[in-house]
């Protein structure tokens, strides 16, 4: 009997220690996959490039006697295969590690892929992976190859995945010419009738074969950088052309998405004379048939300061106020009146106003939506700006605007 | 469990005749019922005998008019300025021509307070060594025993095991008189009973219990005072003897009895309706029921303002479950879901980790069975070496062994916040259980994860809400939940908003505040009173 205790106990003890759990992973025999790189293969479907952490080269100060700093602070494995899965299976045989997904943050796809329409299968493996996120965000690559971009390496933010997604936010609230855009985000814009997806644009700017190199970061004006550049339109999951700068901010401005830019106004005939900021602006859409004709209604109202004046003006002036509230909402108007032309050129509607008329009159959209396209490319869009000025920063004239006056 | 117990219990079956035959045996000192005898040499022998001729039982004789008698006590235990001023002093003036000699020197010439006569050997041994005198005279079937108690006692000093900010600095001391006077001096009502009884076949340790009469819940008395009855044991020598064997329930690591060396403490408990039991020879005094929630409230909490003392006790509730987890969150963490670390911190992680050779959960362990070493050696050290063990401890546990790459940094920090936050529980016994519970979900937690600690949780809530002290289910008023007993649980509410006493204690006269007692400033009217008066 004492025995048998014994015995029993001394299993138990053992447990911990000798079972091997099925989905115990220690975080040393992980291959953290920050970003994922998916270019067009020359053999095989698909080549693809895993962006894995260097973890003792990320961390600084006392990593664990790992010489934190020293080294490169990624590494891009390559694997090539016509499936993801038998990519990612054949990547075991170049990493010693289990390669993990997790943790990756960016899905990078190049122009190739994009316009091949080979997007929609990379999407269904990885939306289909428990352990791939698909708040993952996604760019497109423009000219250049997913690879060179991941190789590439950053100088603030040491690793390049977390550097590209964190200036795609700053931009976004800054200057408002792209939004964060995740795999979630665009999938949704897919399967919903009356909407199309868009991605943002990213490429090397620069030496692109010195981008991977620590050369590259000892130098004070790198030779090779990441830059966002505009956003990648597509159709029916294909990638069908590139809208970028006022076009791109116009888009962002109707998607309601601005939250703060700056906006150049011509006065008296000076060009680019003042600039107004909006702190907060609203946007509102409204999708409605009149006389049987559809037409959408774009409301923006934005508040702001102006933030620039090259020229004398008497800002004191309430009039004068008034009247750069009013080149302002014009201004607005034209560039989102463009944006919207753009964009009905190349029949896509990333708006989402199909989807807003399926909403407000679901007949009128029964009868148009298999031929919405052609519709969206028709549709009578107008836009109403409301500005309002709020201050002029912590100064109201110029400072010299007295001295001038004198000479 | 019932397989041990099924062994204790035929182990217990054997053993149990062979222990009755020998305590029969072995009882030299079980006082027999004979009566003290006339003879007076005899009955001198029979002390000097019995108790083997120490040297510390003092025979004074002397001469009570034409006989002989003899003062006998215990060197140490009796007052001896008592005893020369009171008894000897008087005795040498005795009229040497009494009828009654016995009658008269107890009426008489016996100064103290309290005298009485004995007829038995049980009684003059009971007496003698607890500090009594014992007169013998010569021709009397009987003696006088007066009290003379009076040996070295420590003096009241401040708490040392449970410290508050603010309150009363008085402890308890090992004197049961001056315990009992402690709780007294709180509670002057006519309805603060104490009875108290001799446990210990040996020890023959004096033990008191005290309660609110009609506040107490008179079954638990009554419960409390046969578990006491019950005990048979050679000895006690402190209230953790007594702590075990009337415990409801002994195979669980929680305290179901409380136990404290503050008498403000106590004294709130007995104003509760519990029950204390107060133990000679020990500062520590249990009162019972206890309650899960009990080892949570600091006596602080009552003496500062309530937004102040709930957000404390949130606070030590929070630490208590950081003692519990903290390891094996970390274990499940690092080996099962990496995916709920934020990214940096996992990278973080994964770089400290990188050149540690052991998994995560060999790793947590040797940290932590090294700062349990240290604080069992940091309790037991003589104090004129602590400063070398915290220097070694120190540097074992921080630098050195994350430098010798044995340990992650990430470690030291998960274990020193585990141990600090053990230490803000107000009650060690509660404290330790975690500590031990501890142990067992690190092991789940290497196995299952998450999963794991939330199976080991659960068992524990199960655990918890099996357990009753006194009767009283433990994690009242939690399960079962009791809407009106929540005002000093999670929240401690205004001191003027807790109008009753734990129902679940004292079943009736639960009222405690009176109406209207939120305080405020005074009303307008009032105001305009006092200045008609004064104008």
């Amino acid at each position: 009997m004492k025995k048998t205790i014994s015995i029993f106990l001394l299993m138990i003890l053992m447990l911990p220690i000798l079972s091997a759990c099925w989905n115990q992973k220690e975080l040393t025999e992980l291959a953290f996959v920050m970003a994922l790189g998916i270019d067009k293969g020359k053999n095989n479907k698909y080549d693809v490039s895993f962006q894995m952490v260097n973890p003792g080269n990320v961390t600084t100060g006392q990593g664990g006697g790992g010489g934190g700093g020293q080294g490169l602070p990624i590494a891009v494995y390559r694997s090539s295969g016509d499936t993801l899965t038998e990519v990612s299976r054949l990547a075991t045989k170049k990493i010693s590690r289990k390669v993990y997904y997790a943790h990756t943050i960016l899905l990078v796809v190049s122009e190739q892929i994009a316009k091949s329409g080979l997007l929609l299968d990379v999407l269904d493996s990885l939306d289909r992976d428990p352990e791939f996120r698909t708040t993952a965000e996604i760019v497109v690559t423009k000219g250049s190859s997913a690879l060179s971009l991941l190789s590439a390496l950053t100088i603030l933010d040491k690793l390049p995945a977390n550097m590209i997604t964190k200036e795609l936010k700053s931009t976004e609230s800054m200057l408002g010419e792209n939004m964060k855009v995740s795999i979630d985000d665009f999938m949704l814009s897919l399967v919903t009738p009356g909407t199309e997806p868009f991605v943002n644009g990213y490429k090397v700017v620069g030496k692109k074969s010195d981008a991977g190199k620590t050369s590259n970061l000892e130098q004070t004006t790198s030779a090779a950088y990441l830059e966002a550049d505009g956003l990648a339109i597509f159709k029916a999951g294909k990638l069908v052309g590139w809208v970028d700068h006022k076009t791109a901010r116009g888009i962002i401005w109707v998607l309601n998405k601005i939250k703060s830019t700056g906006i150049n106004l011509d006065w008296d005939g000076k060009k680019n004379a003042l600039n107004m900021v909006p702190i907060r602006s609203e946007t509102k859409v409204a999708a409605l048939v009149r006389n049987g004709k559809p037409e959408v209604d774009i409301t923006i109202r934005d508040e702001g300061w102006l933030s620039e004046a090259n020229l004398p003006i008497d800002l004191t002036d309430p009039a004068n106020i008034e009247k750069i509230e009013g080149a302002t909402s014009k201004e607005i108007q034209k560039q989102v009146l463009t944006s919207i032309k753009t964009i009905q050129k190349k029949k896509s509607d990333i708006f989402g106003f199909g989807e807003k008329f399926h909403h407000s009159n679901p007949n009128y959209w029964n009868k148009v939506k298999n031929n919405w396209d052609e519709q969206f490319a028709q549709l009578d869009v107008k836009v109403k700006v409301k500005t309002y000025i709020r201050r002029e920063g912590i100064r109201t004239n110029p400072f010299w605007s007295d001295f001038k006056n004198k000479r | 469990m019932s397989i041990l117990s099924k062994i204790l219990k035929t182990k217990k079956e054997k053993r149990k005749q062979q222990d009755d035959n020998l305590r029969q045996k072995q009882d030299p000192l079980k006082p027999d019922q004979l009566p003290i005898l006339r003879e007076y040499n005899e009955n001198i022998n029979r002390i000097k005998e019995e108790l083997g001729k120490s040297p510390d039982i003092t025979i004074r004789e002397y001469r009570v008019g034409d006989r002989r008698g003899a003062l006998v006590y215990v060197d140490g235990l009796a007052d001896g300025k008592a005893i020369s001023d009171f008894l000897l002093e008087p005795f040498m003036e005795v009229e040497p021509n009494a009828t009654d000699y016995f009658q008269y020197m107890m009426d008489k010439t016996v100064a103290l307070g309290s005298v009485r006569t004995i007829t038995n050997w049980k009684e003059v041994y009971e007496n003698l060594l607890s500090g009594s005198t014992i007169i013998f005279i010569d021709g009397y079937s009987k003696a006088i025993s007066g009290e003379t108690k009076g040996w070295e006692k420590r003096s009241i000093t401040e708490p040392t095991t449970q410290l508050s900010i603010r309150g009363p600095k008085d402890s308890f001391t090992e004197t049961l008189r001056t315990n009992t006077a402690l709780i007294r001096r709180r509670i002057k009502s006519p309805n603060l009973w104490m009875e108290s009884m001799k446990i210990g076949t040996v020890t023959q340790t004096d033990v008191a219990i005290m309660y609110l009469k009609g506040i107490a819940n008179e079954k638990i008395v009554e419960e409390i005072k046969k578990r006491l009855n019950q005990i048979d044991m050679d000895s006690v020598l402190d209230t953790g003897y007594i702590e075990q064997l009337i415990e409801d329930q002994t195979w669980t690591t929680f305290p179901t009895t409380y136990h404290s060396e503050r008498p403000d403490v106590v004294s709130s408990h007995i104003l509760e309706g519990r029950i204390a039991i107060i133990v000679d020879g020990t500062p520590f005094v249990l009162t019972a029921p206890a309650l899960f929630i009990q080892f949570f409230q600091a006596p602080d909490d009552y003496y500062s303002r309530f937004d102040i003392s709930t957000a404390i006790r949130l606070l030590r509730m929070l630490a208590f479950f950081i003692a519990l987890i903290g390891p094996s969150v970390y274990i499940a963490g690092t080996t099962f879901h990496q995916e709920m670390i934020p990214t940096t911190m996992a990278i973080a992680i994964a770089a400290q980790r990188e050149n540690v050779p052991f998994p995560a959960f060999v790793e947590a362990l040797i940290m932590e069975i090294t700062f349990e070493i240290l604080r069992e050696a940091g309790l037991r050290l003589p104090r004129a070496v602590g400063q070398a063990v915290s220097i070694v401890g120190a540097l074992v546990i921080g630098q050195a062994a994350v430098q010798a790459g044995i340990v992650s940094p990430v470690m030291v920090i998960v274990v020193s916040m585990t141990a600090i936050a053990n230490f803000s529980t107000p009650v060690f016994a509660m404290a330790i259980s975690a500590r031990l519970i501890r142990f067992i979900l690190m092991v789940l937690a290497t196995m299952l994860g998450f999963y794991g600690i939330m199976i080991g949780l659960m068992f524990m809530i199960i655990h918890l809400c099996s357990l009753r002290s006194f009767g009283i289910p433990y994690m009242m008023p939690l399960a079962p939940f009791n809407i009106k007993n929540q005002q000093d649980v999670f929240v401690r509410f205004p001191i003027w908003a807790i109008k009753n006493r734990p129902m679940f204690i004292s079943k009736k006269n639960v009222v405690r505040t009176g109406q209207n007692q939120k305080p405020g400033p005074p009303k307008p009217d009032d105001d305009e009173a006092t200045k008609g008066e004064s104008s």
